[in-house]
C-alpha cells in the first residue's frame, strides 16, 4: 500500500516538476553557463571569455545607474505600499462610511496585470491630456507641460507610484485580517488608562500586526524583485537609462545590444543579489518567529 | 496485473500531453512566418497578399506577427530558442549583416537566379540590400524615403507657395511658422528611433555620405567635428523653439497627430507615415504632402535616407521550397507589390510595378529616391546593433537638454568605441 501511495505521489508529482525543470532550473543553469561566453543570441558560435563579463560589470556605468535604481526601486516598493497599506487599513477599521466599498476599490487594482496596471497609469501622465495634468490644469489655472514619463527627473519616481497604487491594496487587505484577530476589550482598557488614539496605535496596534507587517514585506520584496514588467511598460528603462534597473539594464544589453553573454552576467549577479536579501530576510524572520512565538 | 495496466495507462496520460505539447503542429505544405507589419504598419494588407500567395502555390502560411518594436527583441528570442520561422522580415543593412555573421540565415543565390530576380528588383537596391558576405539572404519586401511630411492647410495659411531647398530657406520658413503661432516641427522621439533622421540629414548633407560611412562603420569618431557640427545644428533648431516641446515624451503616431491637426507644421519621418494618414482619412496631396531634407553644404551629394524591409529565410528552415516560394511570389508579383506597397504607404523595389499605381505624394518620393546621388539606410540600420543602440540614446538625451551636446557626444564617443570592440 505505501509502495503504491509512493508511486503514485511520484507519478503526479512528475509533470509538475518536469514543467519547473525545463521552464526555471534549465534557464537558469543556461544562465550560468552563457555567462562565461560572448554568445550574441543568434549564433551558433561563440567563445568561453573566462569571468570577463564580470570584471565588465565593474567598470559598465549603466551597471552602477541601474544598481542605484535598483535600490531605489526596491525601498520604494517595500515601504510606500506597506505604509499607505497600514493607513488605509486602519481608516476601514475604524468603521468610516463606505468602508466596504473603499475596500474593494483600493483592492481592485491588484486583480490588475502589471501590464495594464502600466498602460493605464501612461495614459493618466500623458502630457496633452492625461488625467494628472488636467487635474493640475483645473487646480492651478496653468496648462502644465509635464512629460512625467519622458524627464529623467520624474521617470522613475512615476512608475513607483503607479507601482505603489497596485500593491497598496494587498497590504490593506493583509493588515484589515490582522487586525480581525486584535481584541475590541484590549483597546477598550487602553482607551480607558487614557491612551490617546496615536499612542494605541504606535504601542499596541503596530506591535500586534507584527505577523501581517511580516507577510506584507515578504511579498512586497518578492514582487519588488519581479517588477520589470510594469517598467517595460511605462518607460522601458528611458528616458536613456534614467529608469533602468538591474532587470531592465539585462534585458537592454542581452536583447538590443544582443550582448547575451554579458546580459546573463548581470542576470546572476541579480540572482544573487536577490538570494542575499532573501537569505538575510528569512534569518530575520526565523528570529521574529522566535520571539513571537 | 491490474495495477500494472494502470501504471502504464498513467504514464501514457501524463507523457501523452507533453508529446502533443511538443510535437509541432506543421504539415508538410506549411510555411511558417513571422514579421512585424502589425496595426498601423500594414497588417491587413500583408494578410491580403499572403492570401494571394495561398491561392496560387500548394502552401499554407502559418503567421504569427509581433509588434514593431517587440519584434526587435522577440526575433532575437526565437533566435536563441532555435526556434525562427522558416521566412521572417528583417531590416536590410546593418541588422541583416548581424544575423548573418551569426549562420542564421539560408542563402538565396539559386532561388534568385531561377526566379530571374535580377530583371525583377532594382539594381540599386539589390545592390545594397541583399548581398551579404558575397551571398544573397534578402529579398526587398519594399522600402521608404524619409521626408518631410508637412500639413498642406498649415503651410497654406501661413503662405508657403515655394518649399525650401536650402538650409537658410529652411530656417526662415521655421521662423514664419513660428511667427504664426505655429509650431514647425513635430518630432516623437519616445521610441528615440525617429530621432535618428534628423542626425542622418544633418550628417549627409554637411559631412558627406562616406564620412558618414566611416562613423557607421567604427573608423571615425562621434566626438569628430563634423559630428559636433551636426549636432550644434540640430540643436539650434531646439534652441530656437522650432520643436515641439518635450518629443521624448511622443511617439511618431504622436507627432504624426500633431501635424494632422495642425499643432505642427512638419514632421521628418518615413513615408509609412502616409500609411497612416490615409488610414484616419487623410488625402494625399490635399491634407499632406512632403518636400526633401535641404541641402546644407555645396558640393556634396544629394543623400536620401530610408530603411528597406525584407524578408529573410532562417537557416534552420524546414520547408525550403515553400519558404522561396513565399518569398520570390512576395517580391514578383507586380500585382502583390503594387497591393502592399499602396496599403502600408511604402515604395517597391519591384521595376514592374507602374509608379501610376502610387498616390501623387509617393509618386513624388519615387522620383525623388530615383533621382537622389546616394540612398543610405537609416542609422539604426547602417551600424551594428549594439553601437545603434548607443546612438540611440544619444539622440534622446540630446532631445531632453541639447546644451549637453559636448558632453553627450563624448560619452557617446567612448560607447560606440566600445561597442564596435564587442
Amino acid at each position: 500500500m505505501e509502495r503504491e501511495n509512493r508511486f503514485w505521489r511520484i507519478v503526479l508529482l512528475a509533470l509538475p516538476l518536469a514543467v519547473f525543470a525545463v521552464l526555471v532550473v534549465w534557464p537558469l543553469f543556461s544562465s550560468f553557463y552563457y555567462s562565461f561566453t560572448n554568445w550574441n543570441g543568434f549564433d551558433s558560435r561563440y567563445e568561453f571569455v573566462g569571468f570577463r563579463n564580470f570584471a565588465k560589470i565593474y567598470t559598465d556605468k549603466l551597471f552602477l545607474n541601474a544598481a542605484i535604481n535598483t535600490a531605489i526601486w526596491m525601498v520604494a516598493a517595500i515601504l510606500l505600499p506597506t505604509l499607505l497599506g497600514l493607513g488605509l487599513a486602519l481608516l476601514i477599521d475604524s468603521r468610516i462610511p463606505g468602508g466596504t466599498i473603499f475596500k474593494s476599490v483600493f483592492y481592485l487594482p491588484i486583480c490588475l496585470s502589471a501590464v495594464v496596471v502600466g498602460q493605464i497609469w501612461v495614459w493618466i501622465y500623458q502630457q496633452d491630456w492625461g488625467l494628472l495634468n488636467t487635474v493640475i490644469w483645473t487646480v492651478t489655472g496653468e496648462r502644465p507641460a509635464i512629460a512625467w514619463l519622458a524627464k529623467p527627473e520624474t521617470a522613475l519616481g512615476s512608475v513607483i507610484v503607479a507601482w505603489s497604487w497596485q500593491q497598496t491594496g494587498l497590504s490593506m487587505v493583509i493588515y484589515l485580517a490582522g487586525l480581525v484577530s486584535i481584541q475590541e476589550e484590549l483597546l477598550e482598557v487602553c482607551e480607558i488608562e487614557g491612551a490617546s488614539a496615536w499612542q494605541r496605535i504606535r504601542l499596541v496596534i503596530i506591535p500586534l500586526l507584527t505577523p501581517a507587517t511580516i507577510v506584507v514585506i515578504a511579498l512586497s520584496v518578492i514582487n519588488s524583485l519581479k517588477g520589470f514588467d510594469i517598467l517595460f511598460i511605462m518607460t522601458g528603462g528611458g528616458p536613456f537609462h534614467s529608469s533602468d534597473t538591474l532587470a531592465m539594464h539585462m534585458y537592454n544589453e542581452s536583447f538590443r545590444k544582443y550582448l547575451m553573454g554579458y546580459g546573463s552576467a548581470i542576470s546572476v549577479v541579480l540572482f544573487l543579489i536577490a538570494l542575499t536579501i532573501i537569505r538575510i530576510y528569512f534569518r530575520q524572520l526565523r528570529k521574529l518567529d522566535e520571539i513571537h512565538g | 496485473m491490474s495495477i500494472q495496466f494502470t501504471r502504464r495507462g498513467l504514464a501514457a496520460a501524463v507523457v501523452l500531453p507533453v508529446l502533443l505539447a511538443t510535437s509541432p503542429a506543421i504539415s508538410q505544405g506549411d510555411v511558417t512566418i513571422t514579421h512585424y507589419f502589425t496595426g498601423e504598419l500594414g497588417k491587413k494588407s500583408f494578410d491580403e497578399q499572403v492570401a494571394k500567395f495561398e491561392a496560387a502555390s500548394d502552401f499554407t502560411v502559418k503567421d504569427s506577427p509581433i509588434g514593431h518594436e517587440d519584434f526587435k527583441s522577440g526575433i532575437l528570442v526565437r533566435a536563441a530558442g532555435q526556434s525562427l520561422p522558416d521566412v521572417f522580415s528583417y531590416w536590410a543593412g546593418a541588422r541583416v549583416q548581424f544575423v548573418v555573421d551569426s549562420g542564421s540565415l539560408h542563402p538565396i543565390d539559386d532561388m534568385w537566379n531561377r526566379e530571374g530576380l535580377d530583371d525583377v528588383v532594382a539594381k540599386s537596391v539589390a545592390d545594397s540590400a541583399t548581398m551579404y558576405n558575397g551571398n544573397r539572404y534578402l529579398v526587398p519586401l519594399n522600402y521608404h524615403y524619409s521626408g518631410m511630411f508637412y500639413n498642406t492647410n498649415v503651410m497654406a495659411d501661413a503662405g508657403v507657395t515655394e518649399f525650401p531647398t536650402t538650409w537658410d530657406g529652411f530656417l526662415e520658413l521655421c521662423e514664419k511658422l513660428k511667427g504664426m503661432g505655429v509650431t514647425p516641427i513635430a518630432l516623437g522621439s519616445m521610441n528615440r528611433w525617429p530621432a535618428q533622421f534628423w542626425f542622418d540629414y544633418l550628417l549627409l548633407n554637411t559631412a558627406g555620405p562616406k564620412y558618414r560611412a566611416a562613423l557607421m562603420n567604427g573608423s571615425a569618431s562621434y566626438d569628430d567635428p563634423e559630428v559636433v557640427r551636426a549636432m550644434e545644428m540640430w540643436a539650434s533648431l531646439v534652441d530656437a523653439g522650432y520643436f515641439v516641446p518635450n518629443a521624448n515624451a511622443d511617439n511618431w503616431t504622436d507627432a504624426s497627430d500633431r501635424v494632422a491637426r495642425g499643432e505642427a507644421a512638419m514632421t521628418l519621418m518615413g513615408t509609412w507615415i502616409t500609411g497612416y494618414w490615409n488610414g484616419i482619412g487623410l488625402m494625399a496631396g490635399d491634407d499632406y504632402d512632403f518636400f526633401p531634407f535641404p541641402a546644407i553644404d555645396d558640393g556634396l551629394p544629394t543623400s536620401v535616407v530610408g530603411p528597406v524591409d525584407g524578408l529573410v529565410i532562417s537557416s534552420n528552415v524546414q520547408n525550403v521550397a515553400g519558404a522561396e516560394a513565399f518569398i520570390a511570389f512576395m517580391v514578383s508579383d507586380p500585382g502583390v507589390q503594387a497591393g502592399w506597397t499602396k496599403g502600408q504607404g511604402a515604395l517597391s523595389a519591384n521595376t514592374m510595378v507602374d509608379p501610376a499605381e502610387y498616390n501623387a505624394v509617393m509618386q513624388k518620393a519615387n522620383a525623388t529616391v530615383a533621382a537622389a546621388d546616394h540612398f543610405a539606410f537609416n542609422y539604426d540600420l547602417a551600424t551594428p546593433p549594439p553601437v545603434a543602440e548607443v546612438g540611440l540614446a544619444m539622440f534622446a538625451e540630446f532631445m531632453n537638454d541639447p546644451s549637453r551636446s559636448g558632453e553627450i557626444l563624448a560619452g557617446a564617443a567612448t560607447a560606440a568605441a566600445e561597442a564596435f570592440t564587442q
